[in-house]
């Protein structure tokens, strides 16, 4: 075949190719375009706009000065942070020193990774629900046990500023470690034998092995658990809007909980609506808000392997 | 050659089955393979779904106008649907919208004014008295009708243990707010952590009792004379129900509603209070068990009555203006609201008659305990205050943050008074709101003044 054949045979297979790519991409992309990117669009369509359900009102600017001088959203955004604070402060640690647990070659490990597991697969109102009752101060499970223990008043886990986000962070640790600890143990797995023979061949005790083998080993796992759980966190409403619909007195208001009712205008009274325009903005703000969270979890994760 | 048109044809078919759903459905027809007129019918009722639905296959199998109805409820978020359906051009012939409110459905034009077709009805207004239940506001504006209840839920009644009561030394529930705390705290300290005077919900607690205790105490949220909304007035309620906390009265806990229910119904604490709902939640849901329970007005700030109490206008029919078959519809609201489906419907206790007519035509014996719950001279629908974009939270959250202590109620009423009027301000200025003035309005007659819709 002469050279100029050859070009046109190679370019008429580029075509081909090129036509089967598009063909082969474009469901995904009508997916991505019908379900993503139209509803961002949508949403943003609103954000200049009082809009209840049934009619659309310009407004301007007016959302963006309500949204400024708006303390119930910005102290849930307070709210929101403290809260990802603590569940991450107790989640991972608890689902890494469960996964190291449960990854030795002991009988029964794998009963326990799957009671562990079990809160992920519940419904998140289901498990708000179900901690109501435990939570409750007069007849709940746990003030009776810490009673039995010889405590002296009921805690109001629920009805006391003081108490409420304790309690909603041992329902978020409880219902997110299992998965957490999964991915820990997949994590394990992968690093192999040969490394931690080899430790154990120089002298290493099992604290040495965890801190300077399975740890370093586990980052690549860690830094995307970290990242799941820190947006994960950030995200978080379901459950503590059954616990506690964001009370006593807002305490444990999260900012996605009050963008829920503003838009689905939970506890809707005689002369409020639903407000999806400036429901659209808050989430707006709010995905800034996450965005800016996992760019700076990013930067500093960079910096961590650098210095490792 | 061959596999490129393999992979061509299998990018094809990925296409197809990925597109297939989406353009699948097409338009809603409307004759049953029977020749029938169908007639969707949304309801977000779930509670008297029994009823209605053997009440609409009995429609189905006998009537003459060749109607057949088809009933959907749709208990979660019935708006939106109702929004979404209707934007889709999917929504029903009617609907239920008496929880709609009416600038959701009459400035959209969603809802199809009734007043023809009530003017030709003399059925209908036999039954249904559709001229004394205009309520502005909340079923009717600028003249139009958009539905008209078929019952009442009663305002908010003390709901209390006879039998506890008894032990403590009282009989009856005393007609000022001050002696009914004093009487709750006296019953909480002869409870001795056993039991308790009275107990509140998580959910719109203000609502249950101290919001009442100010309407029939005069004083309500929004002042009808100058349009404005004036959350001053409650200060002294609240301050009154502050008690409820600082002197540890009520039971130390506050749940969903069905948990308070159920914590009364063994005798927890003495007493609740709610409208007529518990009359049928106090004997089929949750029964009471092993005591008496009574039913009583609420108290007021001085002992005497000087507001209304609100009540709430129930189970309305409206005909979706996109229907293709208005006549059809209505006939299907005359049957919901004809005499022999609300005789069974009110006797087996769903709510109150809203009408003398029926009142009259119903054997009130089988209502049960329903008629302790029985429309008072004072209980009436408020004209609905302007619909608003509110930020923040609202006055029933803030209120009962400052009874728990949480907030201060000077400052409390001064953010409501702030946050209220700046959203109403800024609504009208918009158009998405008017401002709702009644220069003749009277609290213990708030239905009976003369209503203008203000654009500044």
């Amino acid at each position: 075949m002469s050279n100029k054949g050859m070009k046109k045979q190679v370019k008429k297979e580029d075509r081909r190719d090129r036509i089967s790519a598009i063909l082969m991409l474009s469901p995904v992309v009508f997916l991505l375009l019908i379900c993503s990117i139209y509803p961002f669009l949508w949403m943003f369509r609103y954000v200049c706009y009082d809009y209840n359900g049934f009619s659309a009102t310009f407004t301007g600017a007016r959302n963006f000065t309500r949204m400024i001088s708006d303390t119930t959203f910005w102290s849930s955004v307070g709210h929101t942070f403290e809260y990802a604070f603590y569940k991450l402060v107790f989640i991972i640690p608890l689902a890494l020193i469960c996964a190291v647990l449960l990854n030795q070659k002991i009988k029964g490990t794998s009963v326990f990774r799957a009671i562990y597991f079990m809160p992920t697969v519940i419904s998140s109102s289901i498990s708000g629900m179900i901690f109501t009752f435990i939570f409750a101060t007069q007849n709940g499970i746990l003030n009776g046990i810490l009673m039995a223990l010889g405590m002296g008043a009921p805690v109001q886990w629920l009805t006391s500023p003081d108490h409420v986000m304790t309690a909603v962070t041992v329902l978020a640790v409880w219902g997110g470690f299992g998965n957490y600890m999964l991915y820990f143990i997949t994590g394990m797995n992968v690093i192999s034998e040969d490394v931690y023979e080899a430790a154990k061949i120089d002298g290493a005790n099992g604290v040495q092995t965890f801190f300077k083998i399975t740890l370093p080993m586990l980052s690549p796992i860690l830094k995307v658990v970290l990242m799941l759980a820190i947006t994960g966190a950030f995200k978080d409403y379901e459950a503590i809007m059954v616990l506690t619909q964001g009370g006593p007195g807002n305490r444990s208001m999260v900012m996605f909980l009050y963008i829920y009712n503003m838009i689905f205008g939970s506890g809707l009274t005689n002369m409020t609506q639903p407000q999806i325009g400036y429901g659209a903005l808050l989430s707006v703000v709010a995905a800034i808000i996450v965005g800016l969270v996992t760019i700076a979890y990013q930067r500093i994760a960079r910096r961590l392997d650098d210095v490792m | 050659m061959k596999k490129a048109a393999k992979t061509l044809l299998l990018a094809g078919l990925i296409l197809s089955l990925f597109m297939g759903p989406v353009f699948a459905g097409g338009s809603k027809e409307s004759a049953s393979a029977s020749g029938k007129t169908v007639i969707e019918v949304w309801s977000e009722d779930r509670h008297d779904m029994e009823y209605v639905e053997s009440k609409v296959a009995e429609f189905n199998a006998t009537n003459t106008d060749n109607i057949q109805i088809n009933l959907t409820i749709i208990s979660d978020n019935f708006r939106n649907m109702l929004q979404m359906a209707f934007s889709g051009g999917t929504a029903p012939d009617v609907a239920g919208i008496n929880a709609i409110p009416i600038n959701m459905i009459a400035d959209t034009g969603i809802a199809m004014p009734l007043n023809d077709f009530i003017a030709e009805s003399p059925e209908y207004q036999k039954v249904n008295d559709p001229y004394n239940q205009i309520y502005e506001g909340t079923n009717s504006k600028n003249g139009n009708i958009y539905w008209i209840p078929t019952g009442m839920r009663s305002g908010v009644r003390v709901i209390y243990n006879k039998d506890l009561l008894e032990k403590c030394g009282y009989t009856e529930i005393p007609s000022t707010l001050e002696a009914y705390i004093d009487m709750a705290k006296d019953i909480t300290a002869q409870g001795n952590n056993v039991f308790y005077g009275i107990g509140f919900t998580n959910a719109s607690p203000f609502e249950r009792l101290l919001e009442m205790v100010s309407e029939v105490s005069g004083i309500y949220y929004y002042d009808y004379v100058n349009g404005r909304f004036d959350f001053s007035g409650y200060k002294p309620v609240l301050e009154q129900g502050r008690r409820f906390f600082t002197e540890n009265i009520a039971y130390p806990d506050q749940q969903g509603v069905d948990n308070m229910r159920a914590l009364f119904s063994v005798g927890m604490f003495a007493l609740w209070s709610n409208a007529s709902q518990e009359a049928a939640v106090f004997t089929e849901q949750i029964p009471v068990q092993g005591f008496e329970w009574g039913v009583a007005e609420v108290p007021t700030l001085t002992g005497e009555v000087t507001g209304a109490l609100e009540t709430t206008p129930s189970k309305g029919w409206g005909i979706i203006s996109s229907t293709k078959h208005p006549e059809e519809a209505w006939k299907v609201i005359e049957f919901f609201q004809s005499e022999d489906f609300l005789k069974g419907y009110l006797e087996a206790g769903y709510c109150l008659p809203s009408t003398d007519y029926m009142a009259s035509i119903i054997d009130s014996s089988k209502t049960g305990r329903l008629a302790d719950f029985a429309l008072k001279p004072y209980e009436t629908v408020y004209p609905k205050p302007p619909a608003i974009n509110l930020s923040g939270n609202d006055y029933r959250t803030v209120f009962w943050n400052a009874v728990m202590g949480y907030v201060d109620i000077d400052e409390a009423i001064a953010d409501l008074n702030t946050r209220y009027n700046e959203a109403l301000d800024a609504d009208v200025a918009s158009g998405a709101a008017t401002r709702l003035v009644i220069s003749d309005y009277d609290p213990l007659h708030p239905d009976q003044g003369t209503p203008e819709y203000l654009t500044e």
